[in-house]
């Protein structure tokens, strides 16, 4: 094992809690993501799952707890939102990839590619542009990139946004639940990106049904019950002798 | 025939008031347009104090007639002959062309504000969330993914608001403005040649069927993206 210093964590969150009104939707989740983690966050859908994603690139304001990222840290507590600027600057180094793709429609699907790197990182065009085909031949659809969005297969959007994510050069990348919107024949080829990025070191934190997926290409699961880490560690441990009852019965039942 | 001459003395005139009904119109509507993205940010976003004025003001233009509105201000700013030219203001009220524009402005403006925040609050809220993720500033997002969706979705009610303000324009010859109107009834009045409200009612029309073609033409450059699958 190589010693464990913050510095070492790509991103490091810390007892993060949410309540939306009186509901508790997390009841204080921590996690760490190293260099090269591939991160799976299982569970029953209202067990946070999402939520706590999103609260890791502020997509959701958690109520308390701490995120740190690219050496940055925002400390969160009841009431304050945070500096808006370092949130800004924070998110810039996780990418982000949605259920429902969320590509602008309005913009072609290289012009999609380009967009972060233009407007965020304010790189040149011409470069953004060499970047962005590249990317896009990488998921295999440098011959769509003069398309937009409702043009293409659900599966296609979703490499479209993967390449989008990647374009910002991210620490991380985080999934939420990538491939649930998608037809059954489509999955696949959105998992083999995303297992095609896992082999090459990508850091990736990945909220998902897909149990093959965590199962195979995960270095570790997390498994949230009730707004809490019922269960977490490597994968071929947790599937093979789950030490939660609760774990045991989700995975009986997905089977 | 008779139309016909009376057309060709009429005509010279008739295009001198197309024209200033064009400026009113056009003035009138860009002004708005200008004053109207931020407006309607702050109605459908801004603090509430914000939001409560501004629906006062919307309230205010969509209840009352324009032809009161136009009076109001061109008369009403008689009576304030006094203070107007102490502030140097004078100059600009005692134009009836100034005043129509004024209160076309304000008056397009509100449905214009009204129109906008439509579209604003019809942004796919997952395109938004996209541009949070990537790091993007609040003017950014605005800029490259709120605005031209709630353009596209406001574009052919922005439109309609157009046309009826330049119809609504002929109101501005009742304040003695020179307008296509205003010079109908001029030549009315001298001529009592009635086929000139006829010939008025083309040029009208005219500028209606220009500006629907120009603005479809927009209309469908700015949908683009929305073309039929398999469509390049």
């Amino acid at each position: 094992m190589q010693p464990q210093t913050p510095q070492d964590l790509v991103v490091h969150a810390q007892d993060i809690r949410k309540s939306f009104g009186t509901h508790e939707v997390l009841k204080g989740i921590s996690l760490q993501a190293r260099n090269h983690d591939v991160i799976s966050i299982l569970g029953a859908s209202g067990s946070g799952k999402s939520t706590f994603l999103r609260c890791l690139n502020f997509l959701e304001i958690p109520s308390s707890g701490s995120v740190a990222v690219h050496g940055e840290t925002i400390a969160f507590s009841n009431g304050r939102i945070g500096d808006q600027r370092q949130i800004e600057r924070m998110r810039q180094h996780l990418g982000m990839v949605f259920q429902q793709f969320n590509l602008w429609t309005h913009r072609t699907v290289l012009e999609n590619v380009m967009e972060g790197p233009v407007q965020v990182k304010q790189k040149p065009k011409a470069e953004a542009r060499d970047q962005a085909e590249a990317l896009l031949a990488r998921v295999g659809l440098a011959e769509r990139m003069h398309h937009y969005p409702s043009q293409l297969s659900g599966g296609q959007q979703q490499r479209v946004a993967i390449a989008r994510a990647l374009a910002m050069e991210p620490d991380a990348i985080l999934f939420d639940e990538p491939t649930s919107a998608l037809d059954p024949e489509l999955v696949g080829e959105v998992l083999k990106v995303m297992q095609d990025l896992a082999a090459e070191g990508r850091t990736m934190i990945v909220v998902t049904h897909e149990m093959a997926f965590a199962r195979e290409v995960s270095t570790e699961v997390v498994f949230l019950h009730q707004g809490l880490v019922a269960e977490q560690g490597p994968p071929e441990k947790l599937f093979n002798n789950p030490e939660s009852e609760v774990f045991a019965r989700f995975i009986s039942k997905i089977r | 025939m008779a139309f016909l001459d009376t057309l060709a003395t009429n005509l010279p005139k008739l295009l001198d008031g197309t024209a200033t009904t064009l400026a009113l119109t056009g003035l009138g509507a860009a002004i708005a347009a200008a004053a109207s993205p931020g407006l309607a940010l702050l109605r459908a976003n801004g603090p509430l104090p914000a939001q409560l004025a501004l629906r006062a003001y919307i309230s205010f233009v969509r209840g009352t007639p324009l032809l009161a509105q136009l009076f109001l201000v061109f008369y009403g700013s008689g009576q304030f002959r006094a203070e107007l030219t102490t502030l140097g203001l004078w100059g600009f009220f005692r134009d009836p062309f100034n005043c129509a524009v004024l209160v076309f402005a304000v008056n397009s403006c509100a449905y214009q504000t009204e129109i906008l925040r439509g579209g604003i609050q019809a942004v796919p809220l997952g395109e938004v969330e996209a541009a949070r993720a990537v790091g993007m500033s609040r003017p950014t997002i605005l800029r490259r993914v709120v605005f031209p969706h709630a353009y596209r979705i406001a574009w052919p009610a922005l439109g309609n608001e157009i046309i009826l303000l330049m119809k609504a324009s002929a109101l501005a010859s009742i304040v003695t403005v020179f307008d296509l109107m205003g010079r109908t009834r001029q030549i009315f009045s001298r001529s009592f040649e009635f086929s000139v409200y006829f010939q008025a009612a083309v040029l009208y029309l005219i500028i209606t069927a220009c500006f629907v073609y120009l603005w479809r033409f927009a209309e469908r450059r700015l949908s683009r993206h929305m073309a039929a699958p398999g469509r390049a």
